[in-house]
């Protein structure tokens, strides 16, 4: 009979998955480059720290239009998309409509910006669609999977009109948990408009890479703090009363829309995207090769690179979150302790990844170091809450360890350990998306060759990567789904925020 | 005739809940059914529903009440199908006048008018029986299905509301737990057990032992 590790190396499945994706991320590690390649790291973070006491609030009045404009495109991408969600939900049963639902979402609002910039140009469109598009996917999947969840009404009762009985029966009492969604999204919204400042909209990233660029590092200070408040206060100033104000607001302070140029997306849709060897009829050799350059140069290493930066960023993901879930948990800290690690988690949970990223990615040279620290920050916040959470809930014996180790070795971890690989693996996709999209930044994931291929104008091969890119995140998502099962944990997951 | 089954049997997950029952119920006829709980008589009532879907009015036993919605609105369900989906839509959040008032007196008989527009999960489990009751008469059919219809109501609402069914329906299948009930205000009692009949008897010819047979099978 095993007994003791033994038992748990070979039995547990628990441990065989935990062992085989952190070999996984070990063998991607070795792969990748984590090197420090600026200069002087330290000195250019120390500079950025002490940047924090030299804020200057006169230059606040300065940078109101970039809250402002990151806020109406925030509103008005919120209320189209759960609209749209709505409608789609209704038909989410519908396998084509799920399947190109779940394409749709793949891909990254920056992303979509990137193709509507070729379409519509620089203007507030691009940004709405950019974000309408993948949100209205992601309250698809979600209003449906609410509504289902309040199905009542007895069968028996329901009648022939069967809209009337949808609004009459299951929105009612699925309301709250909607609307709580709802209002949970609007804060990914504002975290998304403010990042589609760095492909050129005149939102909170526009502003935050340019003082960055200038070094001007109060400025950026000034900048973060002010997003973290305004996120921090959401339920302040954005609640029913309100929201008629802020929507027709949006409309009127965001003005010039930019115009539909139906030539533009004929072209996008007709030439622009069609794979040059197709239209330029070459013959088949050459066509091939063309390819074969392609696929080597750029398909290849995108597609290894965003693989083994998810790899390695999930696992620090995990780590993280059962190093840090016992500092907000008031079983292991007191509440001074919960209190500051409340406030670190909440601020790197409100810092969008490829902000973080960007931060890094200043002080430490390009690697993919800045990236999977993000990545590890951003998630292993967000994980860390759900757990701590999780782990006040815990009752344990009366006669328990006064260990705090202990505690959390036998009591704790054991017990939630399945849930917290539920949660983990439900951020994976999440994890690979915003890998794909880091490469904008200049690591050579897949967002790193859509960009050149972008500043090549080859919007053929910007449209081939981006559909890998979605290709790889539907596999990645039903591996998830996979392993989850195998795992079958009782807790299912549905969404994690 | 409003329903015949003969021998008929009918399994629920794989499993069969009622055998070889043979039942002939007439129009106008007013029939209990009685049983523990597992006995078969909501699936024998479901059964007898998918029979004559089109004419029948449903009360279930979990009584199918929107929590979040309000008693106006609950009642007023019973009747989607009468209207188009743009009236419902309107009368969802800007509730018709005329609708108003007809359920209104609908509420008066039973006591409920001031809860007219509360949310049905404000109410106390008689007041929520009660609307699913009204939400069945507001657009009544000329048969009544109901599952313990009256289960939480005192005697003197549950007496009241027997004596509406009548008066409103022209034939009422009941399914009770309370034998005096059955005896005293209906024509005929049906005893189940385990799935099958084992009393079926005008309730004028009730002998002591067949009450005995009834009280037992209730327990």
């Amino acid at each position: 009979m095993m007994t003791g590790i033994l038992y748990i190396m070979f039995v547990s499945k628990n441990f065989k998955v935990t062992f085989f994706f952190c070999l996984l991320a070990f063998i991607s590690f070795l792969f990748s480059d984590f090197s420090i390649s600026s200069l002087e790291p330290m000195l250019e973070l120390k500079k950025f720290f002490f940047a924090l006491f030299e804020i200057n609030i006169s230059t606040l009045p300065s940078l109101f239009p970039a809250i402002l404009r990151t806020v109406c495109i925030a509103v008005l991408a919120l209320f189209f998309s759960s609209f749209f969600g709505f409608i789609l939900a209704l038909f989410y049963e519908n396998v084509f409509i799920r399947t190109f639902l779940s394409f749709i979402r793949a891909i990254h609002e920056l992303f979509w910006a990137l193709i509507f910039l070729q379409i519509f140009g620089l203007n507030v469109l691009t940004a709405l669609l950019a974000l309408i598009l993948p949100f209205s996917a992601i309250f698809a999947k979600v209003y449906f999977e609410i509504l289902e969840e309040h199905d009542v009404f007895d069968k028996q009762l329901r009648g022939k009109n069967i809209l009337s009985y949808y609004f009459y029966s299951k929105v009612p009492d699925a309301f709250s948990p909607l609307l709580s969604y709802t209002l949970y999204r609007f804060e990914c919204a504002l975290r998304s408009s403010a990042i589609l400042g760095f492909v050129g909209i005149t939102t909170l990233g526009y502003y935050l890479s340019s003082s960055f660029n200038q070094a001007y590092y109060n400025e950026v200070w000034l900048l973060l703090l002010m997003f973290y408040a305004l996120i921090a206060s959401i339920k302040l100033w954005f609640n029913k009363y309100s929201f008629l104000f802020i929507f027709f607001f949006s409309f009127y302070y965001l003005g010039d829309f930019g115009s539909l140029s139906f030539s533009n997306l004929i072209r996008f849709i007709s030439v622009d995207i069609i794979p040059y060897p197709i239209k330029a009829s070459l013959s088949f050799e050459d066509g091939s090769l063309w390819f074969y350059r392609f696929f080597s140069n750029e398909i290849v290493p995108g597609l290894f690179n965003t693989i083994l930066l998810t790899q390695v960023a999930l696992v620090l993901t995990g780590a993280m979150t059962l190093l840090v879930f016992p500092f907000i948990s008031y079983k292991f800290s007191n509440i001074y302790v919960r209190f500051l690690s409340h406030i670190v988690l909440i601020v790197f949970r409100s810092s969008p990844e490829y902000i973080l990223a960007y931060l890094f990615l200043q002080i430490f040279g390009p690697s993919f170091l800045p990236a999977a620290l993000a990545l590890m920050l951003h998630n292993g916040s967000i994980l860390a809450f759900l757990i701590g959470k999780q782990a006040n809930a815990l009752e344990y014996r009366l006669d328990f360890s006064s260990s705090k180790i202990s505690l959390y070795a036998y009591e704790t971890l054991p017990r939630l350990y399945s849930s917290f690989l539920s949660f983990l693996f439900y951020r994976w996709e999440i994890i690979m998306r915003e890998s794909a999209i880091l490469g904008m930044l200049g690591l050579a994931t897949l967002g790193f060759f859509i960009d050149s291929a972008i500043a090549d104008f080859r919007l053929d091969k910007m449209m081939i990567l981006l559909i890998l890119t979605a290709f790889l995140n539907i596999v990645i998502d039903n591996i998830s789904k996979r392993v989850s099962r195998y795992l079958k944990s009782d807790t299912e997951i549905k969404r994690c925020y | 005739m409003a329903f015949l089954l003969e021998d008929e049997n009918f399994s629920y997950s794989n499993t069969l809940v009622l055998k070889n029952i043979n039942l002939k119920i007439n129009k106008g006829e007013k029939l209990a059914l009685l049983g523990k709980s597992g006995s078969g008589k909501s699936s024998l009532l479901k059964h007898l529903f998918e029979k004559q879907k089109n004419n029948v009015s449903y009360i279930p036993q979990d009584l199918s009440l929107i929590n979040k919605l309000s008693v106006f609105h609950n009642i007023f369900m019973s009747r989607l199908d009468n209207h188009s989906s743009i009236y419902n839509l309107i009368n969802l959040f800007f509730p018709f006048k005329k609708e108003v008032n007809e359920i209104k007196i609908l509420l008066k008989a039973l006591d409920l008018e001031d809860k007219i527009f509360e949310n049905v999960s404000t109410l106390s489990g008689g007041q929520k029986q009660r609307v699913a009751i009204l939400r069945a008469k507001f657009n009544a059919k000329r048969i009544l299905l109901a599952d313990e219809p009256v289960s939480s109501l005192d005697e003197y609402l549950a007496k009241k509301v027997l004596e509406d069914f009548f008066n409103t329906y022209d034939t009422v299948i009941c399914t009770l737990h309370n034998v005096s009930y059955a005896i005293e205000y209906f024509d005929r009692v049906i005893g189940l057990k385990d799935g099958e009949i084992i009393i079926n008897k005008a309730c004028s010819e009730l002998s002591n032992d067949d009450r005995n047979t009834l009280y037992y099978v209730c327990e």
